[in-house]
This record gives structure tokens, sequence and C-alpha cells, in this order.
């Protein structure tokens, strides 16, 4: 699901580009938040970072004391993508192995779905191994299916999350 | 406040633009894809005019969610984007519910009960008969987008 969010981060001048004032200082002070905004990648509370949408505020610049550099706190809205629980969502097949799916939404890129999760569909071998059911429906690389999350997971270290998927529901498989 | 933010460079410029469909987005905590596909695509537009490698200024992020919302929007025109939210927003429907139903467009009562079951939950005020309503004016959008 995208959300999109009001969040109010502190981004840090150099004192170095402290000399430009007024449009120029603004300028820094944007570019700065547009790099610690891709840099940050997601966190567990909001999910991926996308894209800033406005500038709501900038507020009085702090001198921080031992660097000379200017804090100053930012507010803008900005658009974020987070998966959660027992959400519906449609996502796309990455990897077939004889266990389970590998799907992919957005930027999350690992989403599991076990074979114990889509009774009805079997593994079918072969140098494009499918998932297929009695009805001839078939589960392939690059297709799009819809499913439920069931669970969901933050890594901190790599900021990423993943999930865990069921198709065990009316109106869930292939799109 | 939101502020129309111009700054220039010998390189680039920036534009940022508060980008309202309609006055519900305004206080829109969740998207539809479609509504993302629009604002990720002019963001990436203003970065393509901005610079001659636009494909290295976004993040793998904002990239694979273009990507994905590309796919997965059933409605492409803004206007028609812009008329999926008002619709919606007349029913009583919590903004995740809204979404997930702009999302994935279902086409039966049934199927919108199975995709968001909250909205039949005890105490809620949705009849099958304004469901019905609802996914047939959904539909009349698709017809003539």
């Amino acid at each position: 699901m995208f959300l999109k969010v009001q969040l109010q981060w502190n981004v840090i001048i150099p004192s170095e580009s402290l000399d430009a004032k007024g449009l120029a200082l603004q300028k820094a002070i944007v570019v700065r938040l547009l790099e610690d905004f891709s840099t940050k990648k997601a966190t567990k509370d909001h999910g991926y970072f996308l894209a800033v949408t406005t500038l709501d505020s900038i507020g009085e610049g702090r001198v921080r004391q031992h660097t000379g550099d200017v804090l100053f706190p930012v507010t803008f809205s900005g658009l974020t993508f987070k998966i959660f629980r027992g959400e519906i969502l449609e996502a796309t097949v990455h990897k077939i192995l004889k266990h389970g799916v590998f799907l992919r939404c957005g930027p999350v890129e690992n989403i599991y779905l076990s074979y114990q999760k889509m009774t009805d569909y079997r593994y079918v071998p072969g140098e494009n191994p499918i998932f297929m059911n009695e009805k001839m429906s078939k589960i392939e690389k690059d297709m799009a299916v819809r499913l439920m999350v069931i669970g969901t997971k933050y890594m901190e270290a790599e900021r990423e999350f993943q999930a865990v998927a069921s198709l065990e529901g009316d109106f869930l498989g292939p799109v | 406040m939101h502020h129309n933010i111009y700054l220039r460079s010998s390189d680039f410029l920036f534009l940022f633009t508060s980008i309202y469909f309609c006055p519900e987005f305004l206080k829109a905590k969740c998207l539809m894809n479609c509504e993302v596909a629009l604002i990720l695509e002019r963001k990436y537009e203003q970065l393509q005019q901005m610079s001659d490698d636009p494909v290295n200024q976004v993040s793998q992020v904002f990239e694979k969610s273009l990507q994905y919302v590309q796919r997965f929007s059933r409605y492409k025109n803004p206007d028609a984007v812009r008329q999926v939210r008002e619709i919606l927003s007349r029913y009583e429907l919590a903004e995740f519910e809204l979404c997930v139903l702009g999302n994935l467009c279902p086409e039966t009562v049934e199927e919108a009960i199975a995709m968001v079951p909250s909205i039949k939950s005890r105490g809620r005020v949705h009849d099958d008969e304004a469901i019905e309503k609802m996914l047939t004016d959904l539909s009349l959008i698709k017809k003539f987008e």
C-alpha cells in the first residue's frame, strides 16, 4: 500500500555552504533533504521512501557546537510504500521452486508463497517450471498473482521488508 | 501550508509543486496505484528534463515502484483517477479500504467483500445494494476512460 506521510527531518548543512543566503541556502537544504531521503531507503514504521512531494516548512537553523554545521528541522510530505499483514495485493512472480514461489511487489523483493498455502496447485518441473491446478490455471514467471499477505518482517540491517503470502481464499490466484 | 519552490542552478531546475487531483487527496493518507503512477511519472519527467541521465537520479525504490504502479494501475487518465477517488469517497470507507478497492477493482459484491472483509463487519453501514452501486459507478469510469 502506498502511503502519504508528513515527516520532520533534521537536515545538516556544512559550514562551507552557509555563506549562501536566501534561495541558495534553501536549495542547499532541499538538495540535502533529497539525498538523505534517497539514502535512507526504508524504516520499519513508514516503509520504503519513494519521493518527496511537498516541502512544507524549514525551521530555524541551530549551530552544532563542535563542527560549526547548522541543523535545520525540515517538515515535508512524501510517498512511502509498506505492506501489511491481511492486505490483499497483486504481485509479480519472480522465481519458481519446488516448495514455493517468490514474488515481488514494488520495492519489496521477497514475498514467499509456500506450496502449503496454495494447496490446489502442483509443481510442474521443467526448463520453465510452473505451478498448475486441476483447472489448468498456471502460475509462471513474470505473471501477476493476487495474494493475501499473512506475515511481514522488517530486516533492520538490509533496510528491507520480507513477507509471506497465501492463496487460500476466494478470488485469489493468477490475475 | 504547501509551497511552490523554484530552485535554479546552472545545471538543473528543481520544481516542487503540490499535486492536487481533488480536495480529498489533500487529506489522503493512502494512495491508489493509479494516483501514485501519475505522481511518479511526473517526477520522472521533471528529472528527464533536468538531466542527461535521469535513470541514475532515481533510487532503486523509485524505479521499482514506478514499474509496479504502471503495470498495476487500472485507470490511466488523470480525470478518471480523480473520479475513482471521488466516487469511492462517497461511501464510508477507511483510507486503506478505499485504496484496495480502487486497486483491485472487484466486479461483484462477493469479490469486494473478499478483498476488503472489513466493509461487512459489525456496525458498518454497507449493505449489498450500496456496494453494488459503488461497483457499478466504478465500472462506468472504466468504460469511458
